[in-house]
């Protein structure tokens, strides 16, 4: 059995006056919340142009499952960012040499790809997608 | 101007050879060098039998279309129980699209947010469990926070 374990620690000495900010925890990731490890995974390294939307993936796999990504924007400008969203549903803004990393259930089958698109100019990020189980396309899309 | 670094590793052995991610970043206000210096501080919320779903975080409560990170954790340790994390006026179950995914126990996300939409946490309902949370805000509405 696979096993993929995810660490963050996040920290600050003065986000919080007279209280240091310390975040550490760590999980080993499953299949659908049981005790097999998750056995599918893909990466990449992409640039888009500012305006374009890329889908990072497309909603072949598990509906409501437990798959995970993570993405960085390895874009050094300042002013370039990625918005990242669900569908046409857009939730937030990834600056430049920032990363995210969330649990994804692919929700409704076509309507929840993860969908990025490139502001201010062109960016450049790598992904990294861990699925519990996936379909591979029968024909060019 | 508030410095807050975050690091993430990840090591998986599901290819032949071990994959290992290692990445930092100190959080950034929108389009800026400078750092993000205000947070809604760290929050810990009960889901039992009484609360089985609710909004974490208020997206009135945060200027719109800012780059806001928003870190959430599963603090149970078993692995069979779970929340459904949304990005939704209300508290959103399985088919809808705006759920963002399953955080099952341990589990952890932190992601940029726009701040546009409110946050929310459903529960499975099988047992009482803790959802920790905080968010590192590029801007709060001061009335509201």
């Amino acid at each position: 059995m696979a096993t993929t374990t995810a660490t963050v620690s996040i920290s600050s000495r003065d986000l919080q006056p007279g209280n240091t900010l310390s975040i550490n925890a760590s999980s080993t990731l499953m299949k659908s919340g049981l005790t097999t490890g998750l056995e599918l995974m893909e990466m990449g390294n992409h640039s888009i142009a500012t305006g374009t939307e890329f889908n990072l993936s497309s909603a072949l796999g598990e509906v409501n499952g437990s798959h995970y990504v993570y993405i960085c924007n390895t874009t050094s400008n300042d002013e370039y960012y990625l918005e990242w969203g669900l569908h046409d549903t857009m939730i937030g803004n990834l600056n430049s040499g920032q990363w995210m990393f969330i649990p994804w259930n692919n929700a409704v089958t076509t309507d929840s790809e993860i969908e990025i698109e490139a502001k201010n100019g062109t960016c450049t990020f790598e992904y990294a997608i861990f699925k519990t189980a996936w379909t591979l396309p029968t024909a060019a899309s | 101007m508030a410095t807050i670094n975050a690091s993430i590793s990840i090591s998986s052995n599901i290819m032949n050879y071990p994959t290992s991610i290692n990445k930092s970043m100190t959080m950034k206000k929108l389009t800026s060098c400078h750092g993000i210096d205000e947070t809604t501080g760290l929050r810990t919320k009960k889901f039992g039998e009484v609360t089985t779903a609710a909004v974490i975080v208020e997206h009135d409560e945060l200027t719109d279309d800012k780059a806001h990170m928003v870190y959430v954790r599963n603090t149970t340790s078993a692995k069979d129980g779970f929340f459904y994390i949304a990005y939704n006026a209300s508290a959103a179950g399985p088919t809808t699209t705006e759920v963002i995914g399953k955080l099952y126990g341990g589990d952890w996300m932190l992601f940029p947010y726009n701040g546009n939409v409110n946050i929310t946490a459903a529960s499975d309902g099988r047992a009482e469990r803790v959802l920790e949370y905080m968010v590192f805000a590029d801007g709060i509405v001061a009335t509201k926070g």
